[in-house]
């Protein structure tokens, strides 16, 4: 049976034009795909935990549930981590879960665009969606960002290439700037390259909302980039009909920042006096944008959420998680979607090691070789519907297109178990 | 020791997201990103060849690892894949943004004479002694 318009459980990008083939239950064929997704979906059984494990045994459910309770209860300070790979439905049980065990509530934007919504909540935001964007643009900047790398069809769908209603001739009729500490793949299909020293982002961020101010500087080059071209590159955004920074983790993980991001905004904000800017974060992990959206609208706050007090307080620094494990502060820990033990620095990782973990994962991972508790999962999006967040913003139904293996459940009947036995324990 | 100093970067690539997906104890995936990447000068003034590995070392922490070159990349910056591997050598500490710097860090790198890449196993197993 063939599937069109499937939804690829990839990236940020949440490509609604796949094509997959179903026979006999399993997954023979997928079209449209970028070689990532076609991984995913030609690769989902490999690897997969193959039953719920207690101390590396096997277990039933029941009793890797019961463990998880005891864990849970037992804990003062647990952790509830990941989210962003999975459905809404499924971070909105494990928000849940997190106030009913009064513990913190993270998702992985804390190590990837966290620093982005700090700044944007210091000072705001000028968004539009991707469609807007593939019919409008007619200059992309990709700043920090290289998406020949980590969002494979963004150029071909919504950016670079892409034939838009106001922009018919496609790349043609737009034009691409890199800026980057060192070629891409991207900056070799640019048409113009532009190599900022390491570090160096949010000098060129100013100088050039300085320069598109009227402001002439007096340096002969910021951050290793020559004046002249600092000037050239402040006329060509002004001269845009349609600008967009598309920007990655060139900009949140290196030296300054949410500082960085701030600039970035100051420059858009300058460059929307003399025509139409925007300003959009390259959101890697499918959901994750999905991860705030739902926080927010549950807690009030998009990731770093404690509830010790009853009621959700926020504060990126204190309780995110790379934070909570490198300071010995959290004493369990529940992690869905996400292996931490292989993204976070190693402190962190080993303080994850030091504690008792519950992770409900489709695959083995370093952190589900750590844990005391694996439940095996369907994958949202091929074995379980759902909805999720595109990088802009816009919610997308991802559908269920093969069983998942028997006794295998979906992330929110699993958290929706662990929160059962909770409430059980405290009614008792 | 005939280290060279270099500006360590972290990021993600295609074949890391694709291992990914086999698994994270595929081979597909730990080949992805258990390698660095450094220009031909760079590992022609390190005297590198054939497979013997790197060391990466900073501040924080050491890892051997794999190398390729790269012709991208520009003399004195190193490019390491997201992963356990790269892990062993970033801080964890956030400045109080809850976000560790991946990118822009000074490290070495230097010839592992006779070092060995560690394995999957043994990255988990050395966090998991770390415990005790
Ligand atoms: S670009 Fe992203 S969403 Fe689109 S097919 Fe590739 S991995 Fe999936």
């Amino acid at each position: 049976m063939k599937h069109e318009d499937v939804v690829c459980p990839f990236c940020g990008c949440l490509c609604d034009d796949l094509e997959v083939t179903v026979e006999d239950g399993h997954i023979v064929g997928v079209k449209n795909a970028c070689g990532i997704s076609r991984s995913k979906f030609m690769s989902h059984g490999l690897n997969r935990v193959s039953a719920p494990t207690v101390e590396g045994k096997e277990a039933s459910l029941e009793e890797a549930v019961r463990e998880s309770v005891g864990i849970l209860s037992g804990a003062r300070r647990p952790l509830v981590y990941g989210l962003s790979s999975t459905e809404c439905g499924a971070i909105s049980k494990a928000v849940e879960l997190a106030e009913a065990t009064g513990g913190v509530l993270d998702n992985t934007s804390s190590v990837c665009h966290g620093p982005t919504i700090l700044a944007l909540q210091q000072v705001g935001e000028s968004k539009a969606t991707l469609g807007e964007i593939r019919n409008r643009a007619d200059l992309i900047i990709f700043w920090g960002s290289n998406p020949t790398e980590a969002h494979l069809r963004h150029i071909t769908r919504y950016s670079g290439t892409a034939k838009g209603m106001y922009v018919p001739e496609g790349r043609k009729g737009r034009r691409i700037i890199v800026v980057d500490v060192r070629e891409t793949g991207t900056s070799k299909m640019a048409d113009q390259f532009i190599k900022v020293e390491p570090n160096g982002d949010f000098e060129l961020l100013e100088a050039l909302r300085a320069t598109v101010r009227g402001v002439a500087l007096r340096a002969e080059a910021v951050a290793g980039v020559p004046m002249d071209q600092v000037r050239a590159l402040a006329e060509v955004m002004k001269g845009a009909r349609f600008g967009v920074v598309f920007f990655g983790l060139g900009l949140t993980q290196s030296e300054g920042r949410h500082m960085n991001i701030d600039a970035a905004v100051g420059l858009v904000a300058e460059l929307n006096r003399h025509t139409k800017f925007l300003l959009t974060p390259m959101r890697g992990h499918y959901n994750v944008a999905g991860a705030n959206a739902v926080t927010t609208w549950q807690t009030g706050y998009p990731y770093a959420v404690d509830f010790s007090r009853g009621y959700p307080r926020y504060n990126p620094g204190e309780y995110t998680s790379v934070d909570m494990l490198a300071r010995g502060e959290a004493d369990a820990a529940l992690v869905l979607a996400s292996d931490p033990a292989s993204t976070f620095p190693v402190d962190a990782a080993r303080g994850l090691a030091k504690i008792p973990v519950i992770t409900l994962e489709q695959k083995i991972t370093p952190t589900s070789m750590l844990s005391r508790v694996v439940i095996p999962v369907a994958t949202a999006g091929i074995e379980a519907e759902g909805t999720a967040y595109r990088m802009d913003g816009v919610p997308i139904r991802l559908r269920k297109l093969v069983e998942p293996t028997e006794g295998v459940h979906s992330d929110e009947e699993v958290l929706g178990m662990i929160l059962e036995g909770l409430k059980g324990g405290a009614e008792k | 020791m005939n280290g060279i100093e270099v500006t360590l970067i972290s990021g993600r690539t295609a074949r890391q997201g694709i291992g990914l997906e086999e698994g994270k104890t595929s081979q597909g995936y730990i080949k992805s990103v258990n390698e660095v990447s450094l220009c031909p000068e760079d590992a022609a003034s390190l005297g590198l060849s054939g497979d013997e590995p790197v060391t990466v070392a900073t501040e924080h922490g050491s890892v051997v690892a794999h190398w390729r070159v790269d012709k991208g990349l520009a003399r004195g910056t190193a490019f390491f894949p997201y992963g356990p591997w790269a892990n062993q050598v970033y801080a964890s500490s956030t400045d109080g943004t809850g976000m560790p710097q991946f990118k822009g860090i000074r490290a070495t790198l230097s010839p592992a004479a006779g070092g060995k890449v560690p394995s999957l196993q043994e990255i988990v197993e050395s966090m998991r002694r770390a415990e005790h």
